[in-house]
């Protein structure tokens, strides 16, 4: 059931998907576990017909202080270090290194579209048999793409969820960065950062596909996202 | 089926927003295409006079055929889905904010009442070397501009001189008319690859906006 709305459609969807797990089951432990305790004792202590609410006196609330305060505090600090080294290795592994690519795709965000310039069949960009679509994206499942971002007008953001992907597009860089799709299927992409009155109804589309049926496409190209009505 | 309960409400929730807005679009018509013209008016003005902010021309008082044949190329992609068409890739989401081809006709049907409006004359041409450049053009969009359905030639006297000399260029590049299969655009395609350069674009839009309305 939730792997249906969470689908992993890229290699290092996991890693994020797991990293997002251990953030969400700490705090949640730690979420249940002092509601737990100050409901309880809020209903524990409360005000009865022939008893009044307790209230802890000066000395009391000290070492109180250290076993219900101080203590989850060290131990919420050891959870932090977890989180952040956690936090690293994936930034390290996605962001700061890249393993070798096969291909390289153009990526170019503008009011109202997304431009993909495909390498073509040689594989290589800038070539005159580059394939320029617009709001539809091919690739070949199992190839490790690298990707150059870029927006023409104003801030945009590449978002691919099955990729567990979303970079912003700044006018005048290219970003690059890269993914390699393990999925076969057709998936969303969206832009995620407003950018003007079209913004909400700027998708695209990405189809990942098996080796024949990408060299069909590119035997055969499409060069924009038809709209059946 | 644990999200069955939380996804209903949200549907009960979703389903009344959306009825708030529902119950705004009239049945009737003529005014269901003015409702409808309110998503236009953003870039082509309250009254379809364009705006060069936008670089959203004006549409007002184009016949209605017209619009209705370039709202469905732009939703199927014939037209504005060229990597180079900066004004057209912007067009072609809008087209797609009216979802049935009933609504695309009376949106059209409301656009081709409103006064036709093409604003001041903004660039420098020689109108007399318009005026016999324009000799060719009139055989489809006639000796007046007043368009030829027939042809599928629309009228061009009511448009702006500075769309209309990015519309040559875009014919004359293939940004606009790319697809084969578009059949009035490729015939447009082929007479703006005639118009030798930029000069004269400019001329036959300084002529054509001294044509009487
Ligand atoms: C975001 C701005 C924007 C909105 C909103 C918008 N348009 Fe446009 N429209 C444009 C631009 C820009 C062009 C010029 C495209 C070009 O240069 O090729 C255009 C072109 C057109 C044309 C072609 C005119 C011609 O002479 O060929 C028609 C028709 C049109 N729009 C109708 C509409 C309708 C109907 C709506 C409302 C449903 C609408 N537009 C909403 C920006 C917009
Ligand atoms: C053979 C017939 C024919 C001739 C001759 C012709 N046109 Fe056209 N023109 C068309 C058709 C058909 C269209 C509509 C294209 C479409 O459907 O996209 C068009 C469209 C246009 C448009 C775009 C209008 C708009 O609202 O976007 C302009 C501008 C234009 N023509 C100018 C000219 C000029 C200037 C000449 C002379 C140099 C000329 N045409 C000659 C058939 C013709
Ligand atoms: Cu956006």
């Amino acid at each position: 059931m939730l792997e249906h709305y969470m689908q992993q459609g890229s290699s290092y969807a996991s890693q994020i998907d797991g990293l997002v797990w251990m953030v969400l089951l700490m705090t949640g432990f730690w979420f249940f576990l002092v509601q737990g305790a100050l409901f309880y004792l809020l209903w524990r202590y409360r005000a009865r017909p022939g008893h009044k609410a307790v209230y802890l006196d000066d000395a009391a609330e000290h070492a109180f202080e250290v076993k219900w305060i101080e203590i989850p505090h060290r131990v919420i600090l050891i959870c932090d270090v977890a989180v952040i080294i956690g936090a690293i290795t994936v930034w390290s592994d996605i962001k700061l290194s890249a393993p070798k690519h096969d291909e390289v795709i153009r990526v170019v965000a503008q009011q109202w579209a997304w431009t993909f310039t495909h390498a073509g069949p040689d594989g290589e960009l800038d070539t005159a048999d580059d394939i320029v679509a617009i709001d539809e994206m091919h690739l070949q499942v199992g190839k490790t793409y690298s990707y150059e971002l870029g927006a023409k007008d104003v801030l945009h953001a590449f978002s691919v969820p099955v990729f567990r992907l979303k970079q912003d597009a700044i006018p005048g860089r290219v970003i690059t960065g890269w993914f390699k799709p393990t999925l076969v299927g057709e998936f969303d992409v969206q832009c995620a950062e407003i950018c003007g009155i079209g913004h909400g109804i700027m998708p695209a589309r990405l189809y990942v596909e098996t080796p024949e049926a990408h060299a069909a496409w590119l035997a055969n190209p499409t060069h924009y996202l038809a709209y059946k009505f | 089926m644990v999200p069955a309960r939380p996804s209903l409400v949200m549907m009960a929730l979703l389903g009344s927003a959306a009825s708030g807005c529902a119950a705004e679009l009239p049945t009737e018509a003529s005014a269901r295409g003015e409702v409808l013209f309110k998503n236009c008016v953003q870039c082509h003005g309250d009254s379809g006079e364009g705006s060069t902010l936008m670089n959203a021309p004006a549409i007002a008082g184009l016949p209605q055929w017209y619009v209705e044949a370039q709202v469905t190329h732009f939703q199927t992609g014939w037209r504005g889905a060229h990597a180079d068409d900066v004004e057209g890739l912007k067009m072609r989401p809008m087209s797609r904010t009216l979802k049935s081809a009933a609504d695309v006709s009376l949106v059209s049907a409301h656009v081709s009442k409103l006064a036709v409006n093409r604003g001041e004359a903004s660039l420098v041409g020689d109108v007399a070397k318009g005026q016999s450049a324009y000799a060719t053009c009139s055989v489809c969009h006639g000796a007046d501009g007043t368009g030829n359905e027939a042809m599928k030639a629309p009228p061009l006297r009511q448009l702006n001189d500075w769309y209309i000399v990015a519309q040559l260029r875009k014919f004359k590049t293939g940004v606009r008319a790319y697809e084969p299969a578009d059949a009035s655009g490729a015939t447009m395609k082929a007479m703006a690859g005639a118009v030798p350069d930029e000069a004269a674009m400019r001329d036959l839009a300084a002529y054509i906006h001294t044509l009487p309305l």
